[in-house]
């Protein structure tokens, strides 16, 4: 039985996220009324690593946001075991998509800042910031600016901080949305390493099926607010192009392409009523 | 490490542009002296050449030290000397540059620390926003004599002057500086669970500092301003009150030597400030980086 089937079965524990009949609702400048989360419930076992897919505009960043404390709930509950999140704390690690490593602090100290205020001494601080750059590669940009990275190695320091803080949950909200292709795979390889060696949970938002086929043991599809699927992904690690590949894969595929309106993008398109041509001339 | 006459030439051939124009404008200078008539009151000119600039006014400067100390006090029936002009100017410029400094610091420190209470309530801010356009639109030299009422014209009353005209800008632009910090880095630092107090003073502090250096720039010509007029309506020394004692018998030639001071006083200000700036700022990404 592997690690996937374990977390699957396995009763309640005190490290579980716990989403109970979440909704929130978000009033816009102009009166109107936005549904952004309806009726959530979702339970998340310890230690697995979840990706929200679904497209823009329907609550993948609303529901990570929330799990943070970041965004107040208007209506339910999210719990991690019996603790109730309402606001943000270092026990969930959070990566942002854009660059938070703040520019004003070289590498070290900005590892170093969340461990300072968990009160330990500077010696300490020191130590765990300067191992957890060894892990994530960047070993010898300790006393680099952050403007002297690029962007990569600025995603390496965020992750490194939010380990360093040695949280249980990680909340990452499409965190290599805005690199390169090749650098994305490098920081997933990395993030998977260090999520088998840490067995912490992984909650991470994304747009990209394939990167969710890479990295999720559990695939939750949101549209308009709700979830519309929640699929567990067996397939094995790791996973390699021919494991992508497999029937298995393109099934999970299509099935979240059908949720998310994009079946039609395989089929012919129609011509419309209006040919662009007529509007040029 | 280059030669020191190879630097001096590489700095000539880089800034020849700027070098002929200051030349030219010294020329220009020079001839529009000689064409000017003379003012038919005191027979000084109405455009003071060079040498009367570098030769009597200069010496003249020593009318202004008043101390029986090191250097014959001419008002009192001593001869002026060029050591008695030296003394003078650096009693009043040092006069002078301790009111812009005293005042600035103060006007600078008082003017952040104050936006970021305020920037810490909506409610304040929007209380606060009309009055302080107000006190923006309001010209400084108009409260020049309002102030030394209340003040007076000693030192503490010209730093206190210098110190609001300097700290209203600071205010501004703090409160817009703290507007713009991106949420990210606020929202990320509650995700770290550093304190308010932390997040104030080691993310919103630093971020603000690029908009922040931007207000030295503007409150370092205004301070200037502030001094010098000042001086000019009330403070009995200073560089402002040697122009004006010049001014009172006709001697242009001492105005314009004066104002060349305030004018060297004021670009190695800027140079100073530009410094400080590159250095507290050095970790700013330029348009070069960023770009990966």
């Amino acid at each position: 039985m592997n690690a996937v089937e374990t977390h699957l079965i396995g009763s309640e524990n005190a490290r579980d996220i716990i989403i109970e009949q979440a909704h929130c609702t978000f009033r816009l400048g102009s009166g109107r009324e936005v549904k952004a989360l309806r009726d959530i419930n979702l339970t998340i076992p310890a230690g697995q690593f979840v990706c929200l897919v679904g497209g823009s505009g329907h609550g993948k960043s609303t529901l990570l946001r929330s799990l943070a404390g970041l965004n107040p709930l208007t209506g339910g509950q999210i719990r991690v075991g019996t603790h109730s999140i309402t606001r943000p704390s270092p026990e969930m690690g959070m990566v942002f998509q854009e660059d938070t490593v703040f520019p004003w602090m070289k590498v070290q100290a900005n590892v170093e800042f969340g461990l300072r205020a968990k009160k330990l001494p500077a010696q300490k601080c020191a130590q765990i910031a300067k191992g957890w750059l060894e892990v994530v590669g960047l070993g010898d940009c300790r006393d680099a600016w952050p403007k002297e990275l690029s962007g990569g190695m600025r995603k390496r320091v965020a992750i490194a901080t939010a380990f360093a803080l040695g949280a249980d949950i990680f909340l990452m909200d499409e965190p290599f949305g805005a690199l390169d292709y090749v650098t994305r795979l490098g920081l997933q390889r990395l993030l998977l390493d260090l999520w088998q060696q840490t067995q912490k949970t992984i909650v991470f938002v994304t747009h990209d099926i394939e990167e969710a086929l890479i990295l999720a043991d559990r695939i939750v599809v949101l549209k308009q607010g709700s979830v519309v699927d929640d699929l567990p992904i067996r397939l094995t690690r790791p996973r390699t192009e021919e494991v992508r590949a497999s029937s298995e894969a393109l099934t999970i595929t299509k099935t979240i392409m059908s949720h998310l309106g994009l079946d039609e993008v395989n089929q012919p398109s129609k011509p419309s009523a209006v040919s662009p041509l007529n509007l040029l001339r | 490490m280059m030669h020191p006459l190879k630097s001096i030439q590489s700095y000539l051939i880089r800034h020849r542009i700027s070098l002929a124009t200051l030349l030219t404008l010294i020329v220009l200078w020079q001839m529009v002296a000689y064409v000017s008539p003379k003012d038919p009151a005191s027979g000084t000119f109405l455009v003071p050449p060079w040498e009367s600039i570098f030769g009597s006014a200069l010496k003249g400067l020593s009318d202004y030290w008043k101390i029986n100390f090191l250097a014959p006090v001419p008002s009192t029936g001593g001869e002026q000397t060029y050591l008695g002009a030296f003394l003078a100017v650096v009693y009043h410029s040092a006069l002078s540059i301790m009111r812009l400094v005293l005042g600035l610091v103060l006007g600078a420190i008082a003017g952040v620390v104050l936006g970021l209470l305020i920037s810490l309530s909506s409610t304040l801010k929007r209380l606060i926003a009309f009055p302080l356009h107000l006190l923006r639109m309001c010209p400084l030299l108009a409260m020049v004599p309002l102030f030394q009422f209340w003040f007076g014209t000693e030192l503490i009353g010209s730093i206190i002057f210098i110190a609001y005209g300097v700290g209203v800008i600071y205010l501004v632009g703090t409160l817009n500086a703290v507007a713009n910090v991106p949420r990210r880095y606020v929202e990320y630092a509650a995700t770290l669970g550093v304190s308010k107090f932390v997040t104030y003073s080691r993310v919103i502090l630093p971020a603000i500092l690029p908009e922040l250096f931007s207000s030295v720039f503007i409150t370092l010509g205004l301070a200037w301003t502030a001094v010098i007029g000042a001086e000019y309506v009330g403070v009995e020394n200073g560089l402002g009150r040697m122009i004006i004692w010049a001014e009172f018998f006709s001697q242009t030639d001492r105005m314009a030597l004066i104002t060349l001071f305030i004018l060297l006083f004021a670009s190695i200000s800027f140079i100073i400030s530009r410094k400080v700036s590159a250095y507290v700022l050095r970790w700013m990404p330029t348009q070069y980086d960023y770009n990966n």
